[in-house]
């Protein structure tokens, strides 16, 4: 090898070094701008079928020998980190990314994902994302039910009707009896999100719907892995919260004292997205 | 440049040539195997939307400053002819594939395009497909409604229930009021494939709840393209078939006086794709 040909080699090398450097160290902007570091676990449910909780809402990451299938995809600086964790696991490139609905903590990362990766979602999900100006819209969207099959693998994307929006999607792996309920099974007391369609009074049917599925394990759209009955006993507590506050609309009970009793019995801080994205959506939807 | 370098790349040219040569060039085999020719011709329907029609089924293009949308890709050899004709009115990539039904006339070049782009189609046509042993099976279906957002312009694919098959979807361009309606809607019919689910009872109220879609222009799976009108006097033959055999049949008349019906009657009636089936059609409406 010439003397020059080192040398240039050498200085390409060190040059490509130098960016990677500034690339993976840059150091989180000051202030305001700061960026948020991304905080995940990766857990294994099955042989195929990974979870990453932490940030955001939870993804699920399902392997197959053609490329993997992600269920949601947090927050926008979480993307490095979810294409980390599942290099860490397979060498397969994610191929489909599919949305529970269109909250910016399960569709953060969409815009990230190269135009090769087909991002699927609910038709009222896409066009809550166009209205509220949000980044990475799928470009394929259904109403009742798309499947996916890949690598010999079937994943069923079901919508069943309006809850914590007016577009949520579950996600189920038939083969694995495992279903992905995003934002419809989440925290204690559901969170309604009446500028996104949400429902309380159709929500229990549609998890009605859901729970016809043959499923044993529940990935939820935040919080720990749980079975088939805890998502019974969401239900009725969602149930139990309709009839109460429809209940105390017709005795003509205050907002105060609705107010009150949601703050007690349902944990909805006054502070918190429940009570601020809900309380009074609820009020308006019930007295109809 | 040197002298070594320049004769190894000489003959890297070269070999790359007559690679290329021997490749395009490949005399078709002999015999039985002799490779079909594809014929088929593109015309323009709007700016953006153009109609391959010739062999099998009729193939619609929709061009998007993001790639192409290429409702149905005809038999296996006219996979390279469909990417010729794309090509000669835009420079964007097929990147979806809409499959309107299982049959091997609509998705005989699936196999090419799985690679590069995404193919969806019903989820009963993709059973069938699956049950069939076909070739090309897509990875995405759905049950209801699918939409293809892409460059600004949508796509709508419906389902709507039986006819020719129990797969059928009909693509539906909202912007420009076209439907490519499959086989639902295709001169060599209304053909029913009892075997993949079809129904002759079920036809015609399928076809009411696709022409509730705003459409002046329908591509149908074959023949010219045409009218909304030709649609609905579609729809008249599929509904008038099953009356007119129930009530045929419940006056005691044979197959054969049947048949004699429908060959007096002529156009779609007289198709040998209903009349080679009056067996079928009295069996699935004695039901």
């Amino acid at each position: 090898m010439s003397r020059t040909l080192v040398v240039r080699l050498s200085a390409t090398l060190l040059a490509l070094g130098c960016a990677w450097i500034a690339y993976t160290q840059a150091p989180p902007q000051q202030g305001k701008q700061q960026a948020k570091q991304a905080n995940n676990k990766l857990n294994k449910i099955t042989d195929d079928l990974y979870e990453i909780e932490g940030d955001g809402g939870n993804v699920a990451v399902y392997i197959t020998n053609e490329g993997v299938i992600v269920v949601d995809d947090k927050f926008e600086y979480d993307f490095n980190d979810i294409m980390a964790k599942i290099k860490s696991v397979t060498a397969q490139p994610v191929k489909y990314v599919l949305n529970t609905h269109h909250h910016g903590d399960h569709t953060g990362s969409n815009a990230q994902f190269p135009a090769a990766t087909e991002i699927i979602s609910t038709a009222n999900a896409r066009k809550n994302m166009i209205d509220g100006k949000q980044p990475g819209a799928p470009r394929v969207v259904f109403t009742d039910e798309t499947d996916v099959f890949l690598g010999g693998k079937q994943v069923q994307m079901r919508y069943f009707g309006r809850g914590h929006t007016n577009g949520d999607a579950m996600v189920y792996f038939p083969a694995l009896k495992i279903i992905h309920t995003g934002d419809l099974m989440a925290g204690a007391s559901p969170l309604i999100d009446y500028s996104g369609g949400g429902s309380l009074k159709e929500w229990a049917a549609t998890l009605d719907g859901a729970m016809k599925l043959d499923f044993d394990k529940v990935i939820p759209g935040h919080g720990p892995i749980a079975k088939k009955a805890d998502m019974l006993t969401y239900r009725n507590n969602v149930e139990k919260l309709r009839t109460e506050i429809t209940g105390m609309i017709r005795q003509n009970k205050s907002r105060d004292e609705i107010a009150k009793v949601v703050q007690d019995k349902y944990g909805w801080a006054p502070t918190g997205l429940q009570f601020q994205r809900g309380f009074d959506g609820m009020l308006a939807e019930l007295k109809r | 440049m040197s002298r070594t370098l320049l004769v190894r790349l000489s003959a890297v040219a070269i070999a790359l040539g007559c690679a290329w040569i021997a490749y395009t060039q490949a005399p078709p085999p002999q015999g039985k195997q002799q490779a079909k020719q594809a014929n088929n011709t593109i015309s323009k329907v709007a700016d953006d939307l153009y109609a391959i029609i010739g062999d099998g089924g009729n193939s619609t293009v929709y061009v998007t400053n993001e790639g192409v949308i290429l409702v149905d890709d005809k038999f296996e050899y006219d996979g390279q002819d469909i990417v010729d004709k794309v090509k000669s009115v835009t420079n964007q990539p097929i990147k979806y594939v809409l499959n309107t039904h299982l049959h091997g006339d609509h998705t005989g070049s699936n196999e090419r395009f799985l690679p590069t782009a995404e193919i969806i189609a019903h989820k009963n046509a993709r059973d069938n497909m699956v049950k069939n042993k076909a070739p090309g099976v897509m990875r995405v279906v759905f049950t209801d409604e699918t939409d293809i957002f892409l460059g600004g312009k949508e796509v709508r694919m419906k389902y709507y229930g039986r006819s020719h098959t129990n797969g059928d979807a009909v693509i539906y361009f909202p912007a420009l009021k076209i439907l490519a309606s499959g086989d639902m809607g295709a001169n060599n019919g209304p053909n029913v494939d009892f075997a993949n689910g079809g129904s002759m009872k079920d036809w015609a109220a399928t076809l009411d709840q696709v022409l509730k879609l705003d459409f002046d222009t329908v591509i149908p799976g074959h023949g010219p393209v045409s009218k909304r009108q030709y649609l609905v006097d579609y729809r008249n033959v599929a509904a008038g078939i099953p009356t007119t055999v129930t009530s045929m049949v419940r006056q005691g008349k044979s197959k054969d006086d049947i048949a004699k019906v429908f060959t007096t009657n002529g156009g779609l009636w007289a198709n040998p794709n209903v009349v080679n089936k009056l067996d079928q059609i009295m069996a699935e409406l004695k039901n």
